[in-house]
């Protein structure tokens, strides 16, 4: 018995850490991007004001370019609505299908981390603001950023598309086949494009957008530009670099996207899956 | 307890520098410095092993929460402490150590110190990119990562160290 004690006694600091280890490293091995956003939804509740005031010093040093780019966007669009009124004038249909489909809401980028292999975005736009998971972030020229993964009252946290987590489709403007967009976690400026038919009409430079299979996006949102291709290991489809079209790590504005018919497509996938199983 | 308002504010600056500057840094995915850890290096040299394992718990917890990295920082920030008692028996002396004071280039002597942090912040930063990449792809895009990380949080804890210990006795 005296000597228990007294092996304890010599080595109860090494027992002590090496629960404390396992403890960890077991909660760390069970968690998921969704636990590490519900963390950050916690905690931006205590650090999201100071967040908020430390992010508004960045963009005040980045007004003039964001302007500019919100011009040239304001300009672009009016420009769309044009177009729009004039078809829209002469098809019912048309309205009423695009009266419908998504809801938009502005927000701002108050902590936005790069250089980690799981980056998340904190946004002060939260659920008394309409804001609910599921949403897309779009740069505020409509370039896919990622999406709401949890929201406090007042603040969101979305899954960057710099997150070694992030999956969405993306497929080649003008063509039909789609491919899954990753980022493998090295350059915060390019991200992946897998399994991409070999029949795929690919060319260096070509647009990549989203292909609005996921639930998060709509479809035709620009992600960036092929800048190489290559086939594959099976040799049946393509392995693609894309370079973003948005500069992630200067981006202050975002434009947040609900698909409102999300909630009735997931309850009747479940319901199909449901009676598939049954 | 020993300095424990100097030690309080030392807490509070080194998280706070973390979560609210470091973290917020954009300047590269290779460039991700983790500086919380000074205060797990400018504790006593006298605390007792488990009482630094507790503060490591503590610090790694509330960098956790702050940064959702769920058990992340708290792996290595634990290994760090951990590591401490050994680390300075084996630079400092054991007698040396039992002796006190906060450790710092006048107390350690220049080569000691610098032998000391630099090893621990090393450490702590080894775990943490070990556990956060836990992937053998992209290899020399890892190491890159790890060295720039570890070289820009030992010279900022470096910073940290020659602050707090400027207006302090070496006892």
């Amino acid at each position: 018995m005296y000597r228990l004690i007294e092996f304890l006694r010599r080595t109860y600091v090494t027992i002590l850490f090496v629960i404390l280890e396992i403890v960890a490293i077991s909660f760390y091995a069970r968690s998921t991007y969704y636990t590490q956003a519900r963390l950050l939804s916690r905690a931006n509740t205590v650090t999201g004001g100071i967040s908020t005031a430390i992010s508004d010093i960045g963009k005040y040093f980045s007004l003039g370019r964001e302007n500019a780019l919100l011009t040239e966007r304001v300009a672009q669009l009016e420009q769309e609505l044009t177009m729009y009124r004039t078809v829209m004038a002469d098809s019912l249909a048309i309205r009423e299908a695009a009266e419908l489909q998504y809801e938009y809401i502005p927000a701002r980028i108050v902590s936005n981390s790069i250089n980690r292999t799981r980056n998340f975005m904190t946004l002060n736009r939260g659920l008394r603001d309409g804001v609910t998971t599921d949403m897309a972030v779009l740069s505020p020229s409509g370039e896919a950023v990622g999406y709401i993964l949890a929201c406090s009252e007042r603040y969101s946290v979305a899954l960057s598309i710099l997150n070694t987590s992030f999956r969405t489709g993306g497929k080649i403007v003008g063509d039909d086949y789609s491919g899954s967009i990753e980022w493998d976690g090295v350059n915060p400026h390019k991200v992946q494009m897998h399994e991409l038919s070999k029949y795929a009409d690919i060319k260096v430079g070509a647009e990549v957008v989203t292909s609005g299979f996921s639930h998060y996006f709509p479809a035709g949102m620009l992600i960036g530009t092929v800048e190489s291709f290559e086939l594959d290991r099976t040799q049946t489809s393509y392995d693609v670099v894309i370079r973003l079209a948005v500069d992630i790590t200067k981006l202050y504005n975002v434009v947040l996207v609900k698909n409102i018919g999300l909630g009735e497509a997931v309850q009747l996938e479940e319901e199909a899956e449901h009676k598939i199983y049954d | 307890m020993y300095r424990t308002g100097e030690y309080i504010l030392l807490f509070a600056t080194s998280v706070l520098l973390q979560i609210f500057f470091f973290n917020e840094l954009s300047l590269s995915s290779c460039f991700a410095p983790l500086v919380y850890v000074a205060f797990i290096i400018l504790l006593p040299l006298n605390t007792a092993p488990v009482w630094v394992l507790l503060s490591g718990l503590v610090t790694g917890v509330l960098m956790d929460l702050t940064m959702g990295t769920a058990g992340l920082n708290t792996i290595a920030t634990l290994a760090a402490a951990y590591m401490r008692q050994p680390l300075l028996n084996l630079i400092f002396g054991h007698n040396n150590v039992r002796e006190g004071g906060v450790p710092s280039e006048s107390r350690m002597g220049r080569r000691h110190f610098v032998y000391y942090f630099v090893s621990l912040t090393v450490l702590h930063n080894a775990v943490f990119f070990a556990f956060e990449t836990f992937t053998t792809a992209y290899p020399w895009h890892q190491l890159l990562r790890f060295v720039v990380s570890a070289a820009a949080s030992v010279l900022f804890v470096w910073a940290l160290t020659r602050l707090f210990t400027s207006k302090l006795s070496a006892r």
